[in-house]
């Protein structure tokens, strides 16, 4: 989706048919996770590219639409797991109330992270936020009374949950499935409505010309800082959903080879594209099960396939789809 | 339409050991076109560049409508009324024309809104399409920016200007580049906007200057060197030494 | 706390920011010429670990696999900058960064599939194993060795830069890269030479590193991160930058490790974030540089 097809498909449309319009992104995107789990060869893989879709969707909101190439995106990730695991396991906060807190003390680290890491400009920016992120690994990984260190967080599981009055086994697979893609769809629709808000013109902006964004009147420093965090603040959720779906929390989803790999599915799939981020983290997690059963050394073929994609694909699957059917100007 | 709008006093600036522009004092009327001339080096880009913010000088006072201006920030320029278009285009090339300005109309009021939904905003569009219709470029707003040509360019970077509705709108060079015909309808559009609003011209055609300014301010070496109506500038000795050769100047 | 043992963790702590400054080093003077930063370059470092130590018990003298491996690494640099990195200048300044952490990928899982997972232990070199006694204290030789050694280097490369024709091209070239088309220089074999002498730099921090620390496929994800924190507070670009913030941080990692030893690898992290609030453009970097 870009801004100006958002602008120009919805400027042109009824006031009546714009709302739907709008939602339609969202709508289908929804639809194609709903059916996700009997498209891919796993339940397993299905909840995985749910998470990591919201994680990189997130991600896109800084990297794609505003510009800004972090390596940092694994400290908002693991955040958001920790504090669910945390408040969940040592402070027995209830599932439904601890995600909105992880969510908010993860949005909290990334205005601290924000604040130092956006005075910089362009490939110091990069450097910064890597230095940061692992900052935070290096927290986590002293801080072991909290967070249980290398050996990871555990000792909190979510067996049940009740959901509007109805009691649902969350160890079931399909349960839990559904339960997380409920959280997927909030992520998507506020996400959407960034896009479309003044505000998701304002980065775009940034993206397009900093000098002349500033020009028009924009504090461009306050708006990184607010995209950093809104970015952040995504990412956590899908944090969150790790934390509920694995019952523990590995110390690796801090480590800046987390960020790396974000970055690869947001490129592999497509920057800049509202459903690439899904489309990236699937086709990552899929190349890394069906390399895997061949030889342990998948990553080599993983990091061939990426630097390919960014010398002959820089726009991913979904972006270079997209451009090919011709719906660049009215992309969902 | 009279009343001081901008007073510069004794505005002066440093690169290092390099004096770019010193003791520039002058004031600027409400409700004219006034354009800024000098040869190349004279310190024009500079002075621009701190009527609008980029650069902080290094001594004097600017005063904009009896407010101090020093010390605010670049973004802060345009909340007060300050304007800028650049020489060189500086557009955003891979939004839609209508969004290019639409995106600076929204600068003074809703920036950080992230909740509405700004294709509902349809006051800011029709400003845009007003600023757009102003320049000409209405028939190609839904066209990525990038891929007008040089001349569009020009109108759509007067355009983003142009659309916050500023007391004062500076234009850096808005011929720069062009070709006659372009250069036509630029002066036609200058002449229009010039019926409305204050205009600061940085220009380096000499005889479209004289043509369309009620007033010249000369500048040379960083200093003021003339100020007066296109008549008196003509005729002035000091201008005529400092042009003389300069033959290109005048076309 | 007695003063010796301070004086004696202060050593430590230059011979460890003497490997960072010679890694740094070669991230920055890359930045500085190409305005790439290499991903890649701490994986550049391990491999160039590995390769020391290859060679070493190849020729069977640690010697060779010092002189030899920095030269080898560096013209795989070079290669790597002919074949990849070449394709995307003139593109976004983020794609050679993206680009080369694929490649770090690559280079990792290849170096595993060859040498394995596991560490290898690399021996000191038989001259200069044990300590020496510095009046105050004992040092290890193999320590001293490294400070003297970069010493060096550095002061080779900084005549180099310094006073002759091909440091003068450089020089002139990191500010305008027009200046050499009119000078006649061929740009395309400066970012070659260039890049095959980053790479190599930091191939010799690996091979340094060998004998202090265990060498292993993952050994140049914290370098990586290390050179990060060290270009950043000098400034990126700044060859000065790069020798007092290494060393800034090697002594800082040090001195913190005597007093609290958890806060040691965090140390630095806040050392580039306070430098940051203060001069976002590092200790000696250049306003607007990055933009």
């Amino acid at each position: 989706m870009t801004s100006p097809s958002s602008g120009e498909a919805v400027a042109k449309s009824s006031p009546g048919g714009l709302g739907w319009l709008l939602e339609q992104r969202v709508l289908l995107s929804i639809a194609v996770l709903a059916v996700l789990p009997w498209l891919l060869p796993s339940q397993a893989l299905a909840v995985n590219v749910l998470i990591y879709g919201v994680v990189v969707m997130g991600y896109n909101l800084l990297f794609g639409y505003t510009g800004l190439l972090s390596f940092g995106q694994a400290a908002f990730f693991g955040a958001g797991a920790y504090f669910t695991g945390i408040a969940i396991g040592r402070y027995g906060v209830p599932w439904f109330a601890a995600v909105p807190i992880a969510v908010g003390l993860s949005t909290c680290l990334a205005a601290a992270i924000g604040i130092v890491s956006t005075r910089t400009r362009g490939i110091y920016f990069s450097m910064v936020t890597l230095a940061l992120a692992q900052l935070v690994y290096y927290v986590a990984l002293q801080a072991s009374s909290f967070t249980g260190g290398e050996n990871g967080l555990r000792g909190f599981t979510v067996d049940r949950i009740s959901l509007f009055g109805l009691q649902v086994n969350f160890l079931d697979p399909v349960n839990k499935y559904y339960v997380l893609m409920i959280f997927a769809a909030l992520a998507m629709w506020f996400q959407s409505r960034i896009l479309n808000s003044p505000f998701g013109a304002v980065i775009e902006a940034i993206r397009e010309n900093e000098q002349r964004a500033r020009a028009c009147g924009y504090d461009v420093e306050r708006s990184k800082l607010i995209v950093f965090m809104l970015s952040g603040a995504i990412s956590s959720l899908g944090g969150c959903m790790l934390a509920l779906h694995l019952s523990i929390v590995p110390l690796d989803i801090l480590h800046y080879q987390t960020s790396g790999m974000i970055v690869m599915m947001v490129l592999l799939g497509g920057a800049r594209s509202f459903f690439g981020p899904f489309v990236g983290a699937a086709s990552f997690l899929i190349l890394e099960d069906v390399i895997s059963l061949w030889t342990p050394h998948w990553q080599i073929f993983v990091g061939a396939i990426f630097v390919l994609f960014v010398l002959f694909l820089p726009k991913g699957i979904w972006g270079t789809l997209l451009d090919v059917l011709g719906i660049g100007k009215a992309r969902q | 339409m009279s009343g001081e709008l901008l007073r510069a006093e004794g505005i002066g600036k440093r690169f290092g050991g390099f004096v770019a522009l010193e003791g520039i004092t002058v004031s600027f009327a409400a409700g004219q076109l006034t354009s800024i001339i000098g040869p190349n080096g004279a310190g024009k880009s500079t002075f621009f560049n701190i009527l609008s913010g980029a650069l902080t000088p290094t001594s004097g006072k600017l005063h904009f409508r009896g407010r101090e201006l020093n010390g605010l920030p670049q973004h802060r320029f345009v909340h007060q009324g300050i304007s800028r278009s650049y020489q060189i285009t500086n557009i955003f090339p891979d939004l839609s024309v209508h969004e290019n300005v639409r995106v600076a109309a929204q600068a003074l009021t809703v920036s950080y809104d992230i909740w509405r939904n700004r294709a509902r905003l349809t006051e800011l569009n029709a400003r845009a399409d007003a600023a757009l219709d102003a320049v000409g470029l209405l028939g190609k707003r839904a066209e990525l920016a990038k891929f007008l040509s040089h001349g569009q360019q020009r109108a759509l970077e007067i355009a983003i200007a142009l659309v916050s509705e500023p007391e004062l709108l500076l234009l850096d060079e808005p011929t720069a580049g062009m070709g006659p015909e372009e250069t036509k309808d630029m002066v036609a559009l200058l002449e229009r906007l010039a019926d409305k609003r204050t205009v600061l011209l940085v220009e380096h055609k000499m005889k479209m200057v004289l043509g369309l300014s009620r007033r010249v301010v000369v500048l040379h070496h960083g200093r003021l060197l003339a100020d007066g109506a296109p008549d008196e500038i003509r005729s002035n000795p000091e201008v005529r030494r400092v042009y003389l050769g300069q033959s290109e100047g005048y076309g | 706390m007695d003063l010796s043992l301070i004086i004696m963790q202060l050593l430590s702590g230059i011979a460890l920011g003497a490997v960072l400054v010679i890694t740094a080093l070669g991230l920055t003077i890359v930045f500085g010429m190409l305005g790439v930063v290499n991903f890649a370059h701490g994986a550049l470092f391990m491999i160039g670990a590995y390769a020391g130590l290859y060679l070493a018990s190849l020729t069977g003298s640690f010697w060779w696999g010092l002189l030899l491996a920095p030269i080898l690494i560096g013209a795989f640099g070079m290669l790597i900058e002919f074949v990849l990195i070449r394709r995307l200048y003139g593109r976004s300044i983020d794609d050679p960064l993206l680009l080369t952490f694929g490649l770090s990928y690559v280079l990792v899982e290849g170096v595993r599939i060859v040498f394995g997972s596991d560490g290898i232990p690399f021996p000191t070199p038989p001259q200069l194993i044990g300590v020496l006694d510095l009046g105050i204290g004992f040092f290890p030789r193999y320590r001293l060795f490294v400070i003297a050694l970069v010493a060096v280097v550095l002061l080779v490369l900084w005549l180099t830069l310094e006073k002759t024709r091909v440091g003068l091209i450089v020089r002139a070239g990191a500010r305008d890269p027009t200046i050499m088309q009119v000078l006649g220089v061929d740009i395309g074999r400066v970012w070659l030479a260039i890049f095959g002498l980053g790479v190599g730099l930091a191939a010799l921090g690996g091979v340094l590193a060998g004998p202090m620390r265990s060498v292993n496929p993952e050994m140049g994800s914290l370098v990586l991160a290390e050179a990060f924190v060290v270009t950043v507070i000098g400034g990126l670009g700044s060859i000065v930058g790069a020798v007092v913030a290494g060393l800034m941080v090697g002594i800082s990692i040090s001195m913190v490790a005597l007093f609290a030893p958890e806060m040691a690898t965090i140390v630095m992290f806040a050392l580039m974030a306070v430098v940051l609030l203060i001069r976002p453009q590092g200790l000696f970097g250049v306003r607007g540089r990055t933009a």
